[in-house]
């Protein structure tokens, strides 16, 4: 009997029970950023927005506009402010609604010394 | 990226009746034809992952298959070139209904590259897309959820997703 | 009417033609005159070979003559029968094809005068009743079909294919005339049957001399390997209907006359003589089609392709023979009559493709497979008409050709009741040999076809044919009669039982059933079929779906939607098979046998830019013309110049060469 067979037997099933199961290599690979609103003001959200390669951040007056269907998932974003950005570790993006994947960041970092108390509008 | 209004309550019966249609005749058999308008091959490459036996789409009722006319998806990667724009409408009128269509990668959706003389910068500029499969590359589960989305077998996540991190 | 008076008239018909074709061809009302009298020729001789055929052999009439030369004698047999049918069927074919074909003119003229010569001259060896007559009918004929080969004697390719004609018919005409002079030695007289009557007197070493001599000389003019070297030459460059001619009727001559020798003037023979005749039939159907394959040009492929049909006519001939030598004169009979019905379907439909060559060279102006494309839609009655023509020679059933060739191989696969292992294996190796030629010769058919008519133009010329004033009838005729041989085959091999039975002795009638529209291989227990019923069965398999489709068609609205062609832009041309392309794989297979010589050039050897167009050549070495043809042609050149002394041009040696002469005559004489 060949040697690879016996080795799988002895390994046994590699497959992923995903969707019934969670795979835990599932947030492995680079994801989209989620961002700290508090954290974020106009010159920091400009900055993000020129840092972007894939045009996915725009800047409307105090929010934020994220596409997330133009993300690349490069991260340039988070090295450029890792206090603002980190990665959501979301990846199960799909939508049958293109506008469900642009969402809207409010810009709550005007006053980096406000308390920051629940989720903002 | 256009704006959408929220459809009325008849619209959405209409909707709601396709996607139980869709999912009774794709739901447990679907055959896939994929179709690179022009991409780096990093998702395509994702894509042939899916026929491996870790994550094996097969085992979901999933096929690939090259020619159009056995298609019930056509699943679109790249940027839309416009050098493709024919063969891409002559894939999308060789498959018979009803089909769907999958934009799949950040440069199917509108990202990396923006409109100009030599591509459309996304495929829904030139089909009709059914679902969005945000990534670059989109990981094979990333696909996974995709395909099951399209055929219904999986409720849509990103829509309560805010991408907003939660102070602790 | 008897035979006789029918081939009379035909004969009579076509000196009446050829006279008016001299006197009125230069105008068109002078060639259909001239075309019209040669048709009822045609019709005449048809009637006549069917009659003949029917009513046994004639007696032999004597006209005229001398001492010196003999006399001639004339005699309707019913081998010659089929032939002569044959002969008419193919002269009324291409009286009615002439008049849309060549433009009036002296040339012209000329042209039908040696024309319907030819056919008279074709008709008198099929009648000559005695060696002479025959002889001198033969010379004339070749003679004949030199000159019309050489319609167009200015353009260099003319008369070098014309010469190639000549020649190997003269040296098999040498050979015949030794064959028969030996027969006419042996058995003191000249006349025909006389000799079939004493042919017990011929014996031995003689006899199978005699069929050797005959073998190769009428060989050379029937087509076979190594001696076919002609056809190929021949055809390309002679106008259509002289093609049609040769391939349809001239080489049928030399089949006559193999056949003549085989089995009505020397009918006893040993074993080998039918093997050997066997196996050369079988080469050079094999090789024929491999050939065939390997050719562009139209006419040369159904050159080629009439080369391999008389491979396989020669094979059932040597079969034929085997078993009279092993007593099973059933089959000796019937193998004679599978071919004979053969060479009937053979020269229906190859005479129809000449013809169809013909109009598809005057549309387009090009022969070549490879310049065409697409002439189904240009041109479809005459895709119709070479359809029927393709669909018989690729012996599909339900035509002509499938039911011969099938009567052929029944009667090949019969060999075990020789008794004898070794013929029997020998038989086997030969049934082999016409399958591998049966399937290659479907293969060279989708291609002759498909390419020319198929597809699309791969020309301007291709893309503008059309069939406006083109021939039609003629053709038509012929596919006419292609359907009629096969939907009609019982009757038609009844009438060639009964010719068997005056040719052979042998009563085939009573097993080929065809009160039944079956036909049966000799044995009643072997096998059968109906080729009357074959056709009706598969009109109604076609029309049963057609007739469901039309009933039950859903009546939901559907949708057309164009072919899935790859995204492509558009289908060009050039993406389609060509000709040489599609016969790739037999040149890859059998390249032992091609030899192809494969010389590839570029302008400039750069690497790195661009090398500019790549010229790329490959050609299937001549096998026969350089291994076989040119050592001989070089021995009679270098014998030429060493007798070349003897004509120095010096009177005084000349009269020196009197002298001589008369002096040894003197001394002979006297002693």
């Amino acid at each position: 009997m060949p040697l690879w067979s016996l080795q799988g037997l002895r390994r046994g099933v590699v497959t992923t029970r995903y969707p019934a199961r969670p795979d835990p290599a599932a947030a492995a690979p680079p994801t989209p950023p989620a961002f700290r609103p508090e954290a974020l003001t106009r010159d920091l959200a400009d900055r993000l927005v020129a840092v972007c390669p894939s045009w996915a951040l725009t800047r409307s007056n105090d929010t934020l506009i994220f596409d997330v269907g133009a993300c690349t998932a490069c991260g340039r974003c988070r090295a450029e402010a890792p206090g603002a950005v980190t990665a959501s570790g979301e990846f199960e993006l799909a939508t049958t609604d293109r506008a469900q994947l642009v969402k809207r960041i409010p810009l709550l970092g005007r006053n980096v010394t406000a308390n920051y108390h629940g989720k903002s509008a | 990226m256009t704006g959408q209004v929220a459809p009325g309550p008849g619209v959405q019966a209409t909707a709601d009746e396709l996607r139980r249609t869709v999912a009774r005749l794709f739901g447990r058999s679907l055959h896939i034809r994929t179709l690179d308008t022009g991409s780096c091959a990093a998702c395509e490459q994702e894509i042939r992952l899916l026929a491996a036996p870790h994550y094996d789409l097969h085992r979901l009722g999933f096929f690939f298959t090259p020619a159009p006319r056995h298609a019930d998806l056509l699943m679109a990667t790249g940027p839309m070139i416009r050098a493709f724009d024919n063969a891409a409408r002559k894939t999308y009128q060789a498959m018979p209904g009803p089909k769907l269509v999958v934009a799949t990668g950040a440069c199917a959706l509108g990202g990396v590259y923006q409109p100009d003389a030599f591509t459309h910068g996304g495929v829904g500029e030139v089909l009709p897309v059914d679902v969005w499969i945000p990534g670059c590359p989109p990981s094979p589960l990333a696909l996974l959820q995709g395909l099951l989305v399209a055929v219904g077998r999986l409720a849509e996540k990103v829509r309560d997703l805010d991408f907003i991190q939660e102070r602790e | 009417m008897s035979a006789i008076p029918l081939m009379a008239g035909a004969a009579a018909a076509w000196v009446l033609a050829a006279a008016a074709a001299l006197a009125c061809g230069a105008s068109r009302a002078g060639i259909r005159a001239c075309c019209a009298v040669s048709g009822l020729g045609g019709a005449a001789a048809l009637a006549g070979g069917v009659s003949s055929l029917l009513s046994g052999n004639s007696r032999v009439l004597t006209a005229g003559g001398s001492v010196v030369v003999g006399t001639l004698q004339l005699q309707a047999t019913s081998l010659a029968g089929v032939f002569v049918a044959l002969l008419g069927l193919v002269a009324a074919a291409i009286a009615a094809y002439v008049p849309r074909y060549h433009d009036p003119g002296h040339a012209t003229g000329r042209y039908l005068a040696v024309f319907n010569l030819a056919l008279l001259a074709s008709l008198a060896v099929l009648v000559a009743g005695n060696v002479v007559t025959f002889l001198v009918a033969w010379e004339t004929m070749a003679l004949l079909c030199y000159l019309l080969i050489l319609r167009r004697p200015w353009r260099t390719e003319v008369a070098a294919g014309a010469f190639w004609f000549l020649a190997l018919s003269e040296i098999g005409f040498v050979l015949i005339i030794a064959a028969f002079v030996i027969l006419a030695a042996k058995t003191h007289t000249m006349q025909l049957d006389l000799i079939a009557a004493r042919a017990r007197l011929v014996t031995g070493g003689w006899r199978d001399t005699a069929f050797l001599l005959a073998l190769i000389g009428f060989g050379f003019k029937a087509g076979l390997v190594p001696l076919h070297v002609w056809l190929p030459e021949a055809h390309p460059v002679a106008p259509a209907d002289g093609s049609a001619f040769l391939s349809g009727l001239v080489v049928k001559l030399g089949v006559y006359g193999i056949a003549l020798f085989g089995f009505s003037l020397l009918p006893a023979g040993p074993a080998w003589r039918g093997i050997l005749t066997m196996a050369v039939g079988a080469v050079t159907a094999a090789i024929g089609i491999l050939y065939a394959l390997n050719e562009r040009d139209i006419k040369r492929f159904l050159a080629f392709s009439t080369i391999e049909n008389i491979g396989i006519i020669v094979t059932a001939f040597g079969a034929a023979m085997t078993f009279w030598v092993y007593g099973q004169r059933l089959l000796w009979a019937f193998l004679l009559l599978a071919a004979l019905y053969h060479v009937a379907n053979h020269g229906t439909y190859k005479t129809l493709l000449f013809l169809e060559a013909g109009v598809i060279e005057h549309a387009t102006g090009t022969r070549d497979m490879d310049r065409l494309g697409g002439l189904a839609h240009r041109m479809p009655r005459a895709s119709v008409i070479a359809f029927v023509g393709t669909l018989g020679i690729a012996a599909l059933p339900p035509f002509n050709g499938f039911v011969s060739e099938w009567l052929i191989f029944q009667g090949l696969f019969q060999g075990f009741r020789t008794g004898s292992h070794l013929i029997a294996i020998l038989i086997v190796v030969a049934v082999a040999t016409l399958g591998l030629t049966g399937g290659l010769a479907i293969y060279a058919f989708v291609r002759g076809y498909g390419i020319p008519f198929l597809g699309m133009p791969r020309t301007r010329q291709a893309a503008e044919a059309g069939e406006a004033r083109q021939p039609v009838v003629g053709p038509a005729l012929l596919a006419v009669a292609c359907a009629a041989l096969a939907v009609g085959a019982p009757v038609v091999l009844a009438g060639l039982a009964r010719a068997m039975r005056t040719v052979t002795g042998v009563t085939l009638r009573p097993v080929l059933l065809p009160g039944n529209l079956t036909v049966i291989p000799a044995h009643t227990k072997f096998s059968g079929f109906s080729p009357t019923w074959l056709a009706v069965f598969l009109l109604a398999i076609t029309a049963v779906p057609a007739l469901i489709y039309l009933a039950g068609r859903p009546r939901a609205a559907s949708l057309t939607e164009p072919v899935w062609d790859g995204g492509l832009v558009a289908f060009k041309s050039r993406m389609q098979y060509s000709a040489m392309t599609f016969s790739a794989p037999t040149r890859v297979t059998f390249d032992a046998l091609y030899r192809p010589s494969v010389s590839v050039s570029r302008a400039s050897d750069d690497p790195a830019g661009s090398s500019g167009p790549v010229h790329y050549e490959s050609e299937a070495t001549p096998v026969f013309e350089r291994y076989l043809y040119r050592p001989v042609i070089r021995a009679f050149e270098w014998l030429a110049d060493v007798v070349r002394p003897i004509q120095s041009g010096d009177v005084n040696l000349y009269l020196f060469y009197v002298f001589a002469t008369v002096l040894v005559a003197y001394f002979i004489a006297a002693v």
